[in-house]
């Protein structure tokens, strides 16, 4: 058996056996996607629930025509009696009460101006003051309308009373907000594939080394290299284990999202879930020989995790930025390792499929670096001073 | 037969060895004894292949230590200061994977481990993890980690460190028994009555420096004294200082 074999089956029994690893490798990737499926559903609920508007209406016996036009209007109207409707609001039984004089009637026949009380509470929550502008929206036009039709009665263009009007297009809607968290599953692809070896590549060296088992181990006969390619590779193959949790999480967690109730056909299927194992194969090898390499120069397994905590921030960098300069895909980002990984990732779930020549060089270029760091790696660790 | 001639090492400004020969004979039991910080340790990290001296010649069977190191590990059996076993692995495991990494086939090895388990009386706990084991059980399952590949150099730092009676008994037995089947030998130690009963060569070491090199009675006349213990500190120049 070679030497890389050995050290590769002894450090992955070895961690295999320890709770803590198990548990920081695969917590993330197991809860990650039912927290963002969780997330998705919660935010989606809302936002279909939001188009309902539920109100009061104190008077309502005296204005039928404006009620049937609102309950025409995807609206919940509940009609009270109340001496004083403030006290409605106030004491909390209805976020928004809607009071029509009595004479509303009589004014109305008259042609007078009928002024209506909205009373609300403006220190609540968003809801209600969508809600609010929404149904000042619908007496507008309601009393627009009314307007129009007595224009025309006393042969009046209407749209002299109308010299501007304004049209409102919500951008956020339920699908647009569904697809700005999907473009936060990325990050947690990232996460996920460096959480998975975080706690070996510091077993593996800071935590050898303060045990006082590395210095038998270099005692041993066996080539430095082979050494630090089993170190390396028990951490990758955590790392993708960890991945493959993940995206089996996802897979079982995304069905549980109403997209067909937004209008939306997301399907994430096992095709695109291998495609996203693919591309990331490379980042799970540089996220090995990254963590090795940092996690050796600590001197005691708490230095190892002070520094791998900021290790593990820094791939997610170029992530925000990338979405604060709203990147696009091009080719020059698929040299930058996490970055383009993210970005491939994206683009297979939207469904959009990504370029080959994009995929093989990410994949090259990210491959390369992970060599590099792996070299960095075997080099320390044909120093002496690997001892401490 | 282990040959040290003029070793000399630096860790930054401190001078650990600053000019050490000495030569560790087969069918010998050789101590290298010296007070804490004296290069005992260093000594044996450069024959076990860890550490390369700034100066000096190390060999291990003619071999030089620092020029063919991969031959060296073959033939040395290391045990470290304190144990360094891995914890979630069994006391088996941890010497299964010492005589894997010295390529020994399965053929080989388990009869070897199982002979080893016999030897060093681990029956009763070697196949529970090392977590929870006490200092002697420790240093047996360290001791056959070193000794699986059946190796002519047994190198020892510090090995009666924390064991209480019994098991210093123990060890002595073990470390005997090498002598007796032709074994190099060496070992480290503080402590001057372990040498007394054990060793048939004494090294003294002080301030990275040879103080005395020959029998242990040859040690007692020289310093003209009985006293062992006065001896020592005569020789590792440590009544000077005080």
């Amino acid at each position: 058996m070679s030497g890389f074999r050995v050290v590769f089956n002894k450090e992955f029994t070895d961690n295999f056996r320890d709770r803590r690893t198990l548990l920081s490798s695969f917590s993330v990737a197991i809860l990650g996607p039912i927290f963002f499926v969780g997330v998705m559903v919660f935010v989606l609920e809302r936002s279909l629930g939001d188009q309902q508007i539920s109100f009061a209406v104190v008077g309502a016996q005296h204005a039928p025509g404006l009620m049937s036009f609102l309950e025409k209007q995807n609206t919940q109207i509940n009609s009270v009696q109340a001496e004083e409707p403030r006290k409605l609001v106030t004491q909390g039984a209805y976020k928004i009460v809607l009071v029509i004089g009595p004479d509303y009637g009589e004014r109305y026949a008259r042609g007078n101006v009928n002024t209506l009380i909205l009373i609300h509470d403006s220190s609540e929550i968003s809801s209600t003051r969508r809600h609010l502008s929404q149904l000042r929206g619908y007496i507008h036009q309601y009393s627009r309308t009314i307007g129009t039709l007595r224009l025309w009665l006393r042969g009046l263009d209407p749209a002299i009373s109308n010299p501007i009007s304004t049209q409102e297009l919500d951008v956020a809607s339920p699908a647009a907000r569904a697809l700005m968290i999907l473009s936060s599953l990325p990050y947690f692809l990232v996460l996920v594939i460096f959480m998975g070896g975080f706690y070996l590549a510091i077993d593996t060296t800071a935590g050898e080394r303060e045990h006082g088992s590395l210095e038998p181990l270099l005692a041993q006969p066996v080539d430095r290299a082979q050494l630090v390619f089993g170190k390396i590779t028990t951490t990758a193959v955590f790392g993708m284990m960890s991945l493959l949790v993940f995206l089996g999480s996802l897979y079982l967690s995304v069905p549980f999202v109403p997209f067909e109730r937004i209008g939306m056909a997301l399907e994430i299927g096992v095709a695109q879930l291998i495609n996203v194992f693919v591309i990331s194969v490379p980042l799970i090898f540089f996220a090995a020989a990254l963590l090795t390499v940092v996690a050796s120069f600590a001197k005691s397994y708490k230095e190892a995790q002070t520094y791998l905590t900021i290790v593990v921030l820094v791939p997610t960098l170029p992530l925000i930025l990338a979405q604060l300069m709203n990147l696009e895909t091009t080719l020059a980002i698929m040299f930058v390792p996490s970055l383009s990984q993210a970005n491939l990732m994206a683009d297979l779930i939207k469904g959009e499929g990504a370029s080959v020549i994009n995929a093989l060089t990410s994949m090259v270029s990210t491959s390369g670096y992970a060599a590099l760091l792996t070299w960095v790696a075997v080099s320390l660790y044909r120093r002496e001073r690997i001892l401490g | 037969m282990i040959s040290v001639r003029n070793l000399v090492k630096s860790y930054g400004d401190v001078r650990a060895v600053r000019d050490i020969s000495f030569d560790a004979k087969d069918g010998r039991i050789t101590a290298l004894l010296g007070p804490n910080g004296a290069g005992k340790s260093t000594t044996l990290r450069i024959l076990s292949t860890v550490a390369e001296p700034d100066a000096g010649r190390a060999e291990i069977a003619g071999v030089d230590v620092t020029d063919q190191p991969m031959q060296v590990r073959r033939h040395i059996g290391v045990l470290p200061h304190n144990s360094g076993l891995y914890a979630r692995l069994t006391g088996v495991e941890n010497v299964r994977y010492f005589g894997q990494l010295q390529n020994m086939s399965a053929q080989d090895l388990e009869p070897r481990i199982e002979a080893l388990v016999e030897q060093l009386d681990m029956a009763d706990f070697c196949d529970r993890r090392t977590a929870g084991f006490s200092q002697g059980q420790k240093i047996k399952v360290a001791l056959a980690r070193a000794l699986v590949h059946d190796p002519h150099y047994v190198i020892l730092d510090e090995p009666t460190n924390g064991l209480d009676v019994m098991a210093t008994r123990a060890l002595r037995d073990i470390i005997s028994k090498l002598k007796q089947i032709g074994k190099c030998v060496l070992f480290s130690s503080h402590i001057m009555q372990e040498v007394d009963a054990l060793c048939d060569d004494v090294i003294v070491i002080g301030g990275g420096k040879i103080r005395f090199d020959g029998t242990i009675d040859a040690l007692r006349e020289l310093a003209g004294t009985e006293d062992l213990e006065e001896a020592f500190v005569q020789m590792a120049g440590l009544s000077e200082a005080s």
